[in-house]
């Protein structure tokens, strides 16, 4: 692959993650007030993911855990308001005066948003995992026989 | 109540619990809660509270479980669990002080014994259907106990989809007779008429032939004798097959002016009974010949339910309880000389009366109960029976008549040729050590008939309430001990007489027992129509990519086809801003040059392309979340694309030309089929969106400004909840399909084991 050679690709995916998570974060969290929330931010998340699996960088790979504690958040939220006896799904908001940022409004509805970014998080890795995303960055050197040329091999 | 099914339930945990250290001991556990509610139905039986018990789930959905302790479903209790308590004990023996520790198969009888009481207690007739099914897969367990066995794995199969195809039948009877009836309340069922009525008797006319193992039905059950006889003796003559007959019988008042309910019961209760009694008499397996008998009583019984006259359910309501008695006993006894001797084959077998006395003493009582000779409850029942045919009138009489006596004579016949061959002269069979946990059962079964006898009036008592309570005018009724020399009498004097020779005569014949052709037609029709499943799969889901979306895309064309009727461009603007047309323009250019790029990279680019325009088009519409969203999806694609196309090669394989030219064509049509419908969606406009409303809700109740997010989050979170699972269970599924990690460990050791010899 062309993104594993090319030092500035890589360098320039090295530098984006921060950045990428620090924009995925503030999504995640704006998103009740303005254009973003959970989705997104697993999709920024998921993106920065991806690249760095393409070229070849460190990248988490414990999609199972995410999806469990995706599934976990966002069912904490759907039935814990039943055992006070409110519906499903009821939202508690709470507003608080934090020091250095002032007064915050939150509520549950953001458990759940985090329950989704990490649900889309590791479908992302699950299906990186999946496409064998890790061995075109780092391919195996013996290469399976198959049906169609791999690109490796047409090279 | 409720205390008995919570009993069950911590019956079966203990039973789980306890069975994985000792077999004898889990039996000896699950024996407690079916014995203490066998217990109570027998202490509460003359003095029926009837009372409803009602459990809702879900209020507004009408979900919810409704039991009754009417005289019947008592009688039934008593029957199920008293039995019930007996088969575990037999079954202590049965499997001996050697046998290995299992949860299974103690677990699996005690659930089948529960769901059981489920079935006879419930009221609402969905509470009936719910443990009808668990009947059928619990069965289903406890046949195919030897699942090493393909024979017995068949005949579990066999036994598992004919009753669930009756389960099938029985929903939907069920449900055209609750739509035409307004109840689905077994206690407040009133008569119904009419077409949906007679469809609705046939539908359950067909569960309660394949549960109650009806011909042509039948064929399931001599197969399920595969399975080890304390199953049989429980499930195959006094429980499960009975749930049929319970079904027909409370269903019985409903449809009693069904006209095909009568006619269609008689024919298939005289065909069980005479082909089951022709069976018993043909088999030369012991387990056989009774189970052959088994479908020979039900069909009496079917009969006198069909006929349906007060006296003719009074009768029923009293076979019922002596051929639970009699039955179980007499399987058994089976039982135990299958154990002590090792075989069942009647030719082998002989000489048992004086090595198994008190065995023989058993089968002897029993057989004549079932036979229906005097003083035993199988005779007042019996008579009862007789006596019901005679009380009608005109050709009905005739026919039952002739239909109960023959099958009188065949049950007489096999049951002179069961005793004879079994117990009497023959090669000399060698018999191992007696069990008692074996022998008590059946002696307890085998005394109860002769009790019943002599204790008449308080089976009077029991029985009477519960004939009354599927007919409002048998409560004239009543068994007698000794009826005088009326008809029914001498009647029964002849078909004893006429049995006992048929019986001797056809107990020295050697012929061999028949094939059962039945059972393999089945098989075959079942494996005939999995092998059709697999073929049809095989031609739909072939596995071609493009062809999976050539169809997908001529879908869409013929379902928009029906927005042609209503385009109109009233409402069509070219654009809002000028920046639109270029977009747009951008867009279709890139879709094209899609369409004829060779190279997949590029081709996945050009669709990478379409995408960013058309986020850019949500932008100008004032949708920045969406287009946020659509944008990153779109990022996310194109990095799959990639990582996927890498396994491939750059260009597209070469596609010939007819299928080209297929292709091109339904991608014409379906884009046109999109456009046309898209257009036809902006012809009405219904109004403005209720936006002021609910952006005031957000803010109120989501407590946030962005409207799209706090509908996800809040307001519609369902929704959202819904579409997260989805979206993890699409990853649960690559992580069980990716490969990758798989390979991780498997190569691992393979390295390892080259590394530590050197």
């Amino acid at each position: 692959m062309i993104a594993t050679r090319s030092p500035v690709v890589r360098l320039g995916i090295q530098a984006a993650s921060p950045l990428a998570l620090v924009a995925g974060t503030y999504l995640l969290f704006a998103g009740h007030n303005q254009p973003g929330g959970g989705f997104a931010a697993g999709l920024v998340f998921g993106a920065i993911l991806a690249l760095r699996t393409v070229t070849g960088l460190q990248r988490p790979t414990g999609a199972n855990v995410l999806v469990v504690v995706g599934m976990a958040a966002v069912t904490l939220v759907a039935v814990a308001p039943m055992l006070t006896g409110n519906p499903l799904l009821d939202q508690q908001v709470v507003s608080t005066t934090v020091p250095v940022l002032g007064k915050i409004k939150t509520g549950t509805a953001l458990i759940f948003d985090i329950g989704v970014t990490a649900i889309v998080m590791g479908l992302i890795v699950a299906l990186l995992d999946g496409l064998g995303a890790d061995k075109l960055a780092n391919p195996p050197a013996p290469q399976p026989v198959a049906d169609e040329p791999t690109s490796e091999s047409v090279k | 109540m409720w205390l008995i099914f919570a009993m069950h339930v911590c019956g079966l945990v203990g039973t789980t619990l306890v069975g994985r250290h000792s077999m004898r001991f889990g039996l000896a556990t699950a024996a407690i809660a079916p014995a203490f509610a066998g217990g109570w139905a027998l202490f509460n039986l003359t003095s029926s509270a009837n009372r409803i018990y009602e459990f809702t789930w879900v209020q507004s959905l009408d979900l919810g479980f409704q039991f009754k302790t009417d005289a019947l479903a008592l009688l039934m209790v008593a029957i199920v669990s008293g039995i019930g308590a007996l088969v575990f004990v037999y079954a202590i023996g049965y499997f001996g002080p050697d046998a290995k520790p299992a949860v299974r198969f103690p677990t699996a009888l005690l659930a089948f014994s529960t769901s059981m009481l489920g079935l006879v207690l419930a009221d609402s007739v969905w509470t009936l259907f719910i443990f009808w099914e668990f009947t059928s897969i619990t069965s289903f367990l406890l046949v195919g106990h030897k699942n090493t066995d393909p024979a017995t794995q068949a005949a579990a199969r066999r036994a598992l989809m004919i009753t669930g195809g009756g389960g099938l039948a029985l929903l939907a009877g069920l449900m055209v007779l609750t739509n035409t009836a307004g109840t689905s309340s077994l206690s407040t069922l009133q008569p119904v008429t009419g077409t949906s009525a007679t469809v609705a008797a046939l539908l359950v006319l067909v569960a309660v032939a394949t549960k109650s193992a009806q011909v042509p039905f039948h064929v399931w059950l001599p197969g399920a004798m595969a399975a080890p006889t304390p199953v049989s003796a429980y499930l195959h003559s006094a429980t499960m097959v009975k749930a049929g007959i319970l079904l027909m019988a409370v269903t019985g008042g409903a449809f009693a002016d069904v006209a095909v309910w009568k006619v269609v019961g008689f024919i298939l209760g005289v065909a069980s009974m005479f082909w089951g009694g022709i069976g018993a008499l043909r088999h030369r397996d012991a387990k056989l010949i009774l189970a052959w008998g088994t479908i020979s009583q039900l069909g009496l019984l079917v009969t006198l339910l069909a006929i349906g006259s007060p006296k003719a359910v009074f009768a029923a309501a009293s076979i019922l309880v002596a051929h639970a008695l009699f039955k179980a006993a007499l399987f058994l006894v089976v039982g135990e000389i299958d154990i002590r001797t090792g075989t069942r084959d009647i030719d082998k077998l002989g000489g048992l009366h004086r090595k198994m006395p008190l065995a023989t003493a058993v089968a002897v009582l029993a057989g004549l109960s079932m036979a229906g000779a005097p003083p035993l409850l199988g005779f007042v029942a019996k008579e009862a029976a007789i006596e019901a045919a005679l009380g009608l009138a005109g050709i009905e009489q005739i026919l039952s008549v002739a239909a109960i006596v023959g099958g009188s004579v065949l049950t007489v016949a096999y049951t002179v040729r069961f005793l004879l061959t079994v117990f009497g002269p023959g090669p000399d069979t060698a018999v191992s050590q007696r069990r008692w946990a074996m022998t008590a059962p059946a002696v307890t079964l085998a005394t109860a008939g002769v009790i019943g006898f002599f204790a008449l009036s308080w089976v009077n008592s029991v029985i009477v309430p519960v004939a009354t309570e599927l007919n409002p005018r048998a409560d004239v009724y009543k068994l007698k001990a000794w009826p005088g020399f009326t008809t029914a009498f001498v009647t029964s004097l002849g078909v004893l007489a006429a049995g006992a020779l048929l019986g001797i005569v056809l107990a020295r014949s050697r012929r061999s027992a028949p094939e059962a052709l039945g059972a393999i037609a089945a098989d075959a029709t079942l494996d005939g129509v999995l092998s059709g499943a697999r073929h049809i799969t095989s031609r739909v889901q072939h596995g071609s990519l493009p062809v999976y979306l050539a169809t997908m895309a001529g879908t869409v064309t013929v379902a928009a086809a029906v927005f042609f009727y209503d385009i109109s461009f009233d409402h069509v603007r070219a654009w809002d801003q000028p920046l639109q047309l270029a977009l747009g323009l951008a867009i279709a250019a890139s879709a094209l040059a899609g369409a004829f790029v060779s190279n997949r990279l590029g081709a996945a680019l050009t669709l990478g392309a379409v995408g960013v325009g058309i986020s850019g088009l949500f932008v100008i519409g004032g949708a920045p979340d969406l287009a946020l969203t659509q944008l990153l999806i779109e990022t996310i694609v194109v990095v799959g694309f990639v990582v996927g196309l890498g396994h491939l090669a750059q260009s597209f394989p070469p596609v010939d030309r007819t299928w080209r030219a297929v292709r091109i064509a339904i991608s014409v049509l379906g884009g046109l089929g999109v456009v046309a419908a898209l257009i036809a969606s902006t012809a009405e406009p219904t109004g403005s969106p209720p936006l002021d409303e609910l952006a005031a809700q957000a803010v109120e109740e989501g407590g946030g400004n962005n409207i799209v997010n706090v509908v996800l989050t809040d307001m519609r979170a369902l929704d959202t909840l819904g579409e997260v699972v989805v979206l993890a269970t699409v990853a649960v599924g690559i992580l069980a399909l990716a490969p990758t990690k798989k390979l991780k460990k498997n190569r691992r050791p393979k390295q390892n084991s080259r590394v530590v010899p050197s």
